[in-house]
Protein backbone atom coordinates (compact mmCIF):
# COMPACT_ATOMS: atom_id res chain seq x y z
CA UNK A 1 0.00 0.00 0.00
CA UNK A 2 1.12 3.50 -0.61
CA UNK A 3 0.96 5.68 2.48
CA UNK A 4 2.91 8.59 1.03
CA UNK A 5 -0.15 10.36 -0.30
CA UNK A 6 -2.16 10.01 2.96
CA UNK A 7 -4.76 12.76 3.13
CA UNK A 8 -6.47 13.51 6.46
CA UNK A 9 -9.13 15.68 4.80
CA UNK A 10 -10.00 12.81 2.52
CA UNK A 11 -10.16 10.24 5.35
CA UNK A 12 -12.60 12.25 7.48
CA UNK A 13 -14.11 14.02 4.50
CA UNK A 14 -13.87 17.42 6.19
CA UNK A 15 -15.72 19.09 3.41
CA UNK A 16 -18.46 16.47 3.37
CA UNK A 17 -21.04 16.33 6.24
CA UNK A 18 -22.42 12.97 5.24
CA UNK A 19 -19.36 10.87 6.22
CA UNK A 20 -20.61 8.36 8.90
CA UNK A 21 -17.12 8.00 10.49
CA UNK A 22 -16.96 11.75 11.17
CA UNK A 23 -20.49 11.72 12.57
CA UNK A 24 -19.54 8.97 15.06
CA UNK A 25 -16.40 10.87 16.13
CA UNK A 26 -18.45 13.94 17.04
CA UNK A 27 -21.69 12.39 18.27
CA UNK A 28 -20.22 9.65 20.49
CA UNK A 29 -18.67 12.02 23.10
CA UNK A 30 -21.86 14.09 23.14
CA UNK A 31 -23.95 10.99 23.93
CA UNK A 32 -21.36 9.88 26.47
CA UNK A 33 -21.45 13.21 28.31
CA UNK A 34 -25.25 13.53 28.16
CA UNK A 35 -25.87 10.10 29.71
CA UNK A 36 -22.73 9.54 31.79
CA UNK A 37 -21.58 13.13 32.56
CA UNK A 38 -22.51 12.96 36.24
CA UNK A 39 -20.77 9.59 36.67
CA UNK A 40 -17.59 10.99 35.10
CA UNK A 41 -17.74 14.05 37.39
CA UNK A 42 -18.44 11.76 40.35
CA UNK A 43 -15.35 9.71 39.46
CA UNK A 44 -13.10 12.79 39.20
CA UNK A 45 -14.47 14.37 42.42
CA UNK A 46 -14.24 11.06 44.28
CA UNK A 47 -10.54 10.85 43.58
CA UNK A 48 -10.01 14.30 45.12
CA UNK A 49 -12.10 13.49 48.20
CA UNK A 50 -10.36 10.13 48.64
CA UNK A 51 -7.02 11.95 48.89
CA UNK A 52 -8.46 14.25 51.57
CA UNK A 53 -9.98 11.30 53.42
CA UNK A 54 -6.65 9.47 53.47
CA UNK A 55 -5.03 12.57 54.99
CA UNK A 56 -7.80 12.85 57.60
CA UNK A 57 -7.40 9.17 58.47
CA UNK A 58 -3.66 9.71 58.98
CA UNK A 59 -4.33 12.77 61.18
CA UNK A 60 -6.82 10.77 63.26
CA UNK A 61 -4.37 7.92 63.76
CA UNK A 62 -1.44 10.26 64.45
CA UNK A 63 -3.32 12.24 67.12
CA UNK A 64 -4.46 9.01 68.82
CA UNK A 65 -0.92 7.59 68.81
CA UNK A 66 0.55 10.85 70.16
CA UNK A 67 -1.98 10.83 73.00
CA UNK A 68 -1.38 7.18 73.90
CA UNK A 69 2.41 7.60 73.78
CA UNK A 70 2.24 10.74 75.91
CA UNK A 71 0.12 9.01 78.56
CA UNK A 72 2.34 5.90 78.56
CA UNK A 73 5.66 7.81 78.70
CA UNK A 74 4.80 10.67 81.05
CA UNK A 75 2.25 9.35 83.53
CA UNK A 76 2.37 6.55 86.03
CA UNK A 77 -0.46 4.45 84.61
CA UNK A 78 -1.47 1.30 86.44
CA UNK A 79 -3.17 -0.53 83.56
CA UNK A 80 -2.88 -0.33 79.79
CA UNK A 81 -4.54 3.03 78.93
CA UNK A 82 -5.32 2.19 75.26
CA UNK A 83 -8.79 0.74 75.91
CA UNK A 84 -9.82 3.66 78.09
CA UNK A 85 -8.48 6.25 75.63
CA UNK A 86 -10.32 4.58 72.75
CA UNK A 87 -13.50 4.72 74.83
CA UNK A 88 -12.95 8.46 75.49
CA UNK A 89 -12.48 9.08 71.77
CA UNK A 90 -15.94 7.68 71.05
CA UNK A 91 -17.73 9.94 73.56
CA UNK A 92 -20.47 12.05 72.07
CA UNK A 93 -22.60 14.94 73.30
CA UNK A 94 -26.29 15.22 72.53
CA UNK A 95 -27.27 18.87 72.48
CA UNK A 96 -30.62 19.78 74.13
CA UNK A 97 -33.80 20.03 72.07
CA UNK A 98 -34.29 23.58 70.75
CA UNK A 99 -37.90 23.33 69.52
CA UNK A 100 -38.79 25.54 72.50
CA UNK A 101 -35.82 27.93 72.73
CA UNK A 102 -36.84 29.19 76.18
CA UNK A 103 -34.03 28.30 78.60
CA UNK A 104 -31.88 26.66 75.90
CA UNK A 105 -28.67 28.45 77.02
CA UNK A 106 -28.92 27.04 80.55
CA UNK A 107 -29.51 23.57 79.13
CA UNK A 108 -26.51 23.80 76.74
CA UNK A 109 -24.41 25.23 79.57
CA UNK A 110 -25.37 22.33 81.84
CA UNK A 111 -24.67 19.70 79.15
CA UNK A 112 -21.26 21.14 78.26
CA UNK A 113 -20.20 21.57 81.91
CA UNK A 114 -21.33 18.03 82.76
CA UNK A 115 -19.31 16.67 79.86
CA UNK A 116 -16.22 18.64 80.96
CA UNK A 117 -16.52 17.43 84.56
CA UNK A 118 -17.14 13.84 83.50
CA UNK A 119 -14.15 13.82 81.12
CA UNK A 120 -11.91 15.42 83.75
CA UNK A 121 -12.75 12.83 86.40
CA UNK A 122 -12.30 9.94 83.96
CA UNK A 123 -8.99 11.28 82.62
CA UNK A 124 -7.84 11.63 86.22
CA UNK A 125 -8.66 7.95 86.77
CA UNK A 126 -5.91 7.05 84.24
CA UNK A 127 -3.35 8.11 86.81
CA UNK A 128 -4.76 9.50 90.09
CA UNK A 129 -1.42 11.14 91.00
CA UNK A 130 -1.31 13.41 87.93
CA UNK A 131 -1.27 17.16 88.65
CA UNK A 132 -3.69 19.73 87.22
CA UNK A 133 -1.29 20.89 84.47
CA UNK A 134 -0.92 17.33 83.15
CA UNK A 135 -4.66 16.74 83.50
CA UNK A 136 -5.49 19.80 81.40
CA UNK A 137 -2.88 18.82 78.84
CA UNK A 138 -4.34 15.32 78.44
CA UNK A 139 -7.83 16.80 78.19
CA UNK A 140 -6.70 19.15 75.40
CA UNK A 141 -4.93 16.34 73.52
CA UNK A 142 -8.03 14.17 73.94
CA UNK A 143 -10.20 16.98 72.59
CA UNK A 144 -7.97 17.26 69.50
CA UNK A 145 -7.95 13.49 68.90
CA UNK A 146 -11.72 13.12 69.33
CA UNK A 147 -12.40 16.14 67.07
CA UNK A 148 -10.20 14.66 64.33
CA UNK A 149 -11.94 11.30 64.77
CA UNK A 150 -15.35 12.96 64.41
CA UNK A 151 -14.29 14.98 61.33
CA UNK A 152 -13.02 11.80 59.62
CA UNK A 153 -16.21 9.90 60.43
CA UNK A 154 -18.52 12.65 59.11
CA UNK A 155 -16.55 13.21 55.87
CA UNK A 156 -16.28 9.46 55.30
CA UNK A 157 -20.03 9.01 55.89
CA UNK A 158 -20.95 11.75 53.40
CA UNK A 159 -18.54 10.35 50.81
CA UNK A 160 -19.69 6.74 51.14
CA UNK A 161 -23.37 7.74 51.02
CA UNK A 162 -22.84 9.68 47.78
CA UNK A 163 -20.89 6.76 46.29
CA UNK A 164 -23.47 4.20 47.40
CA UNK A 165 -26.32 6.17 45.82
CA UNK A 166 -24.11 7.05 42.82
CA UNK A 167 -25.35 10.58 43.42
CA UNK A 168 -23.19 13.43 42.13
CA UNK A 169 -25.16 16.36 43.63
CA UNK A 170 -24.82 14.72 47.06
CA UNK A 171 -21.03 14.83 46.85
CA UNK A 172 -20.91 18.50 45.74
CA UNK A 173 -21.30 20.12 49.20
CA UNK A 174 -18.52 17.88 50.48
CA UNK A 175 -16.23 18.90 47.61
CA UNK A 176 -16.92 22.57 48.38
CA UNK A 177 -16.41 22.21 52.14
CA UNK A 178 -13.36 19.93 52.04
CA UNK A 179 -10.68 22.68 51.74
CA UNK A 180 -12.09 24.40 54.88
CA UNK A 181 -12.31 21.09 56.74
CA UNK A 182 -8.72 20.24 55.78
CA UNK A 183 -7.51 23.66 57.00
CA UNK A 184 -9.10 23.05 60.41
CA UNK A 185 -7.79 19.47 60.61
CA UNK A 186 -4.24 20.49 59.62
CA UNK A 187 -4.31 23.25 62.27
CA UNK A 188 -5.38 20.71 64.90
CA UNK A 189 -2.66 18.19 64.09
CA UNK A 190 -0.01 20.93 64.10
CA UNK A 191 -1.28 22.15 67.50
CA UNK A 192 -0.26 18.92 69.27
CA UNK A 193 3.50 19.71 69.75
CA UNK A 194 2.75 23.14 71.28
CA UNK A 195 0.27 21.76 73.81
CA UNK A 196 2.56 18.82 74.63
CA UNK A 197 5.45 21.18 75.44
CA UNK A 198 3.32 23.73 77.39
CA UNK A 199 4.08 26.45 74.86
CA UNK A 200 1.89 29.52 74.34
CA UNK A 201 -0.44 29.41 71.32
CA UNK A 202 -1.77 32.36 69.28
CA UNK A 203 -5.05 32.28 71.21
CA UNK A 204 -3.05 32.96 74.38
CA UNK A 205 -2.34 36.61 73.50
CA UNK A 206 -5.17 37.89 75.78
CA UNK A 207 -3.97 35.91 78.84
CA UNK A 208 -0.36 36.94 77.96
CA UNK A 209 -1.19 40.66 78.19
CA UNK A 210 -3.24 40.31 81.39
CA UNK A 211 -0.83 37.75 82.91
CA UNK A 212 2.06 40.20 82.62
CA UNK A 213 0.00 42.89 84.38
CA UNK A 214 -0.74 40.41 87.20
CA UNK A 215 2.94 39.62 87.86
CA UNK A 216 4.10 40.46 91.37
CA UNK A 217 0.55 41.11 92.56
CA UNK A 218 -1.53 39.00 94.88
CA UNK A 219 -3.69 36.41 93.09
CA UNK A 220 -6.81 34.56 94.15
CA UNK A 221 -8.90 31.86 92.52
CA UNK A 222 -12.23 33.51 91.74
CA UNK A 223 -13.84 30.69 89.74
CA UNK A 224 -12.85 27.23 88.55
CA UNK A 225 -9.37 27.50 86.95
CA UNK A 226 -9.72 31.30 86.86
CA UNK A 227 -7.38 33.74 88.55
CA UNK A 228 -8.00 37.31 89.77
CA UNK A 229 -5.67 40.15 90.76
CA UNK A 230 -6.66 43.61 91.93
CA UNK A 231 -4.33 46.46 91.00
CA UNK A 232 -4.44 50.26 90.95
CA UNK A 233 -3.86 52.24 87.77
CA UNK A 234 -4.09 56.03 87.40
CA UNK A 235 -6.52 56.36 90.35
CA UNK A 236 -8.70 53.54 88.98
CA UNK A 237 -9.20 50.06 90.40
CA UNK A 238 -8.51 47.24 87.92
CA UNK A 239 -9.80 43.68 88.38
CA UNK A 240 -7.57 41.48 86.20
CA UNK A 241 -9.07 38.15 85.22
CA UNK A 242 -7.54 35.27 83.27
CA UNK A 243 -7.49 31.47 83.20
CA UNK A 244 -5.01 29.90 85.62
CA UNK A 245 -1.82 29.29 83.67
CA UNK A 246 0.41 27.71 82.64
CA UNK A 247 -2.11 24.87 82.28
CA UNK A 248 -3.93 24.49 78.97
CA UNK A 249 -7.33 25.89 79.93
CA UNK A 250 -9.65 28.79 79.15
CA UNK A 251 -11.03 28.91 82.70
CA UNK A 252 -14.50 30.22 83.48
CA UNK A 253 -14.28 34.01 83.01
CA UNK A 254 -18.07 34.48 83.01
CA UNK A 255 -18.40 32.92 86.49
CA UNK A 256 -15.51 35.09 87.68
CA UNK A 257 -17.07 38.26 86.26
CA UNK A 258 -20.43 37.44 87.83
CA UNK A 259 -18.80 37.06 91.23
CA UNK A 260 -16.79 40.31 90.90
CA UNK A 261 -19.89 42.25 89.85
CA UNK A 262 -21.96 40.87 92.69
CA UNK A 263 -19.44 42.19 95.21
CA UNK A 264 -18.21 45.43 93.55
CA UNK A 265 -19.52 48.37 91.56
CA UNK A 266 -17.97 48.03 88.10
CA UNK A 267 -18.01 50.85 85.52
CA UNK A 268 -16.55 49.11 82.46
CA UNK A 269 -15.49 45.69 81.18
CA UNK A 270 -12.61 45.32 78.73
CA UNK A 271 -11.96 41.99 77.02
CA UNK A 272 -8.74 41.08 75.17
CA UNK A 273 -8.92 38.10 72.84
CA UNK A 274 -7.62 36.59 69.62
CA UNK A 275 -10.02 36.89 66.67
CA UNK A 276 -10.15 35.09 63.35
CA UNK A 277 -8.83 37.31 60.58
CA UNK A 278 -10.62 37.62 57.28
CA UNK A 279 -8.84 36.63 54.09
CA UNK A 280 -6.69 39.58 52.99
CA UNK A 281 -6.35 40.98 56.50
CA UNK A 282 -2.89 41.10 58.04
CA UNK A 283 -2.05 38.58 60.69
CA UNK A 284 -1.33 40.11 64.13
CA UNK A 285 -3.24 43.31 63.33
CA UNK A 286 -5.05 44.85 66.31
CA UNK A 287 -8.62 46.13 66.33
CA UNK A 288 -10.84 47.69 68.98
CA UNK A 289 -14.59 47.42 69.30
CA UNK A 290 -17.68 46.96 71.43
CA UNK A 291 -19.26 43.80 72.77
CA UNK A 292 -17.99 40.64 74.40
CA UNK A 293 -14.98 39.21 72.55
CA UNK A 294 -15.10 35.54 73.47
CA UNK A 295 -15.48 32.43 71.34
CA UNK A 296 -16.65 28.96 72.22
CA UNK A 297 -20.13 27.52 72.13
CA UNK A 298 -21.74 30.85 73.15
CA UNK A 299 -22.82 30.18 76.73
CA UNK A 300 -19.93 32.15 78.29
CA UNK A 301 -20.66 35.13 76.01
CA UNK A 302 -24.35 34.95 76.91
CA UNK A 303 -23.52 34.97 80.62
CA UNK A 304 -21.13 37.94 80.26
CA UNK A 305 -23.65 39.92 78.17
CA UNK A 306 -26.42 39.15 80.66
CA UNK A 307 -24.46 40.32 83.69
CA UNK A 308 -23.28 43.47 81.84
CA UNK A 309 -26.83 44.30 80.73
CA UNK A 310 -28.29 43.78 84.22
CA UNK A 311 -25.69 46.14 85.71
CA UNK A 312 -25.77 48.55 82.74
CA UNK A 313 -21.99 48.28 82.20
CA UNK A 314 -20.42 48.80 78.73
CA UNK A 315 -18.18 46.08 77.28
CA UNK A 316 -15.15 47.11 75.19
CA UNK A 317 -12.89 44.74 73.30
CA UNK A 318 -9.40 44.60 71.86
CA UNK A 319 -8.68 41.75 69.46
CA UNK A 320 -5.53 40.47 67.76
CA UNK A 321 -6.38 39.04 64.34
CA UNK A 322 -4.96 35.66 63.31
CA UNK A 323 -5.78 32.58 61.22
CA UNK A 324 -7.27 29.33 62.59
CA UNK A 325 -3.86 27.71 62.40
CA UNK A 326 -2.08 30.57 64.16
CA UNK A 327 -4.69 30.57 66.93
CA UNK A 328 -4.04 26.99 68.04
CA UNK A 329 -0.38 26.45 67.11
CA UNK A 330 2.79 27.86 68.71
CA UNK A 331 2.54 31.66 68.89
CA UNK A 332 4.27 33.48 66.03
CA UNK A 333 6.76 36.29 66.67
CA UNK A 334 4.40 38.84 65.10
CA UNK A 335 1.60 37.92 67.49
CA UNK A 336 3.95 37.86 70.52
CA UNK A 337 5.19 41.33 69.55
CA UNK A 338 1.65 42.76 69.73
CA UNK A 339 1.50 42.15 73.52
CA UNK A 340 3.18 45.47 74.34
CA UNK A 341 1.09 47.43 71.79
CA UNK A 342 -2.13 45.89 73.15
CA UNK A 343 -1.09 46.89 76.67
CA UNK A 344 -0.58 50.51 75.59
CA UNK A 345 -3.95 50.52 73.79
CA UNK A 346 -5.57 49.02 76.90
CA UNK A 347 -4.17 51.82 79.08
CA UNK A 348 -5.53 54.40 76.63
CA UNK A 349 -8.91 52.68 76.54
CA UNK A 350 -9.14 52.69 80.35
CA UNK A 351 -8.31 56.41 80.55
CA UNK A 352 -10.67 57.37 77.70
CA UNK A 353 -13.68 55.43 78.97
CA UNK A 354 -13.52 55.73 82.75
CA UNK A 355 -13.15 58.53 85.27
CA UNK A 356 -10.89 58.79 88.27
CA UNK A 357 -12.07 56.53 91.13
CA UNK A 358 -13.96 54.11 88.90
CA UNK A 359 -13.44 50.34 88.60
CA UNK A 360 -12.77 48.25 85.49
CA UNK A 361 -12.71 44.49 84.91
CA UNK A 362 -10.10 43.41 82.36
CA UNK A 363 -10.45 39.87 81.02
CA UNK A 364 -7.67 38.10 79.11
CA UNK A 365 -9.69 35.59 77.09
CA UNK A 366 -8.13 32.50 75.54
CA UNK A 367 -6.14 29.35 76.15
CA UNK A 368 -3.51 30.04 78.76
CA UNK A 369 -1.16 27.16 77.87
CA UNK A 370 2.38 28.22 78.82
CA UNK A 371 1.16 31.60 80.13
CA UNK A 372 1.32 31.93 83.93
CA UNK A 373 0.34 35.02 85.92
CA UNK B 1 2.51 17.50 46.38
CA UNK B 2 5.56 17.41 44.12
CA UNK B 3 6.32 21.13 44.33
CA UNK B 4 5.28 21.84 47.93
CA UNK B 5 8.14 22.61 50.28
CA UNK B 6 8.55 21.09 53.71
CA UNK B 7 7.92 23.58 56.52
CA UNK B 8 10.05 23.43 59.65
CA UNK B 9 9.20 25.39 62.79
CA UNK B 10 11.98 26.33 65.20
CA UNK B 11 10.97 27.34 68.71
CA UNK B 12 12.67 30.31 70.36
CA UNK B 13 12.67 31.89 73.81
CA UNK B 14 13.46 35.57 74.32
CA UNK B 15 14.79 36.61 77.73
CA UNK B 16 14.95 40.20 78.92
CA UNK B 17 16.95 41.58 81.81
CA UNK B 18 14.58 43.26 84.29
CA UNK B 19 17.30 45.81 85.14
CA UNK B 20 19.17 46.78 81.96
CA UNK B 21 16.59 45.55 79.42
CA UNK B 22 19.08 43.47 77.38
CA UNK B 23 17.27 41.00 75.12
CA UNK B 24 18.66 37.51 74.48
CA UNK B 25 17.18 35.16 71.90
CA UNK B 26 17.89 31.44 72.25
CA UNK B 27 16.40 28.07 71.29
CA UNK B 28 13.43 26.97 73.42
CA UNK B 29 14.26 24.57 76.25
CA UNK B 30 11.73 22.13 77.62
CA UNK B 31 10.24 23.69 80.77
CA UNK B 32 10.44 27.32 79.61
CA UNK B 33 7.29 29.26 80.48
CA UNK B 34 6.51 32.92 79.95
CA UNK B 35 7.52 35.38 82.71
CA UNK B 36 9.73 32.82 84.47
CA UNK B 37 12.70 34.47 86.20
CA UNK B 38 15.94 32.84 85.14
CA UNK B 39 19.66 33.28 85.68
CA UNK B 40 21.67 36.44 86.22
CA UNK B 41 22.02 38.83 83.30
CA UNK B 42 25.32 38.62 81.39
CA UNK B 43 25.69 42.43 81.22
CA UNK B 44 24.65 43.51 84.74
CA UNK B 45 23.71 42.08 88.13
CA UNK B 46 19.99 41.93 87.29
CA UNK B 47 17.92 38.83 86.52
CA UNK B 48 16.46 37.81 83.20
CA UNK B 49 12.78 37.02 82.62
CA UNK B 50 11.21 35.15 79.71
CA UNK B 51 9.34 37.74 77.67
CA UNK B 52 8.39 35.78 74.56
CA UNK B 53 8.18 32.18 73.36
CA UNK B 54 7.46 31.85 69.67
CA UNK B 55 7.96 29.75 66.56
CA UNK B 56 9.66 30.70 63.31
CA UNK B 57 8.63 28.67 60.28
CA UNK B 58 10.97 28.25 57.32
CA UNK B 59 10.32 26.41 54.07
CA UNK B 60 12.91 23.88 52.93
Amino acid sequence: MNFTNFDLDQLFSMGDDSNPLLMIVWILPIILFVFYGQQIQLFVTSREIKKGLKKLDNFREESRTELINYVKNNLKVKNDPVKKIDKFLEYFTIMPVDMDPNGIVDKVHHTVRSREDYTRSHVKSLSPEMNDIELNKIQTLLEIASSLQMIYKIVNHMFLTAKKQNNYPLILPLQMLLPFIMEQAEAMIEAIPAFKSDQPVGDGIGPMVVGKMMLEHEKETIAFQTSLSKIDFEDRKLFLLKAEGPASTVGRPADGLEKIMSENKIDAIIMIDAALKMEGEDSASIAQGFGAAIGGIGTERFQIEAVATTNNVPIFSIVVKQSVKEAITLMTEDIADTAEIVRLQLNEMILENTKSGQSVVIIGVGNTSGVPQ
Amino acid sequence: MIFSKKKITTEYTVEQCTKCGTLTKRKFNHGDVLFATLLKCASCDGHTRIEKIFGETVEQ
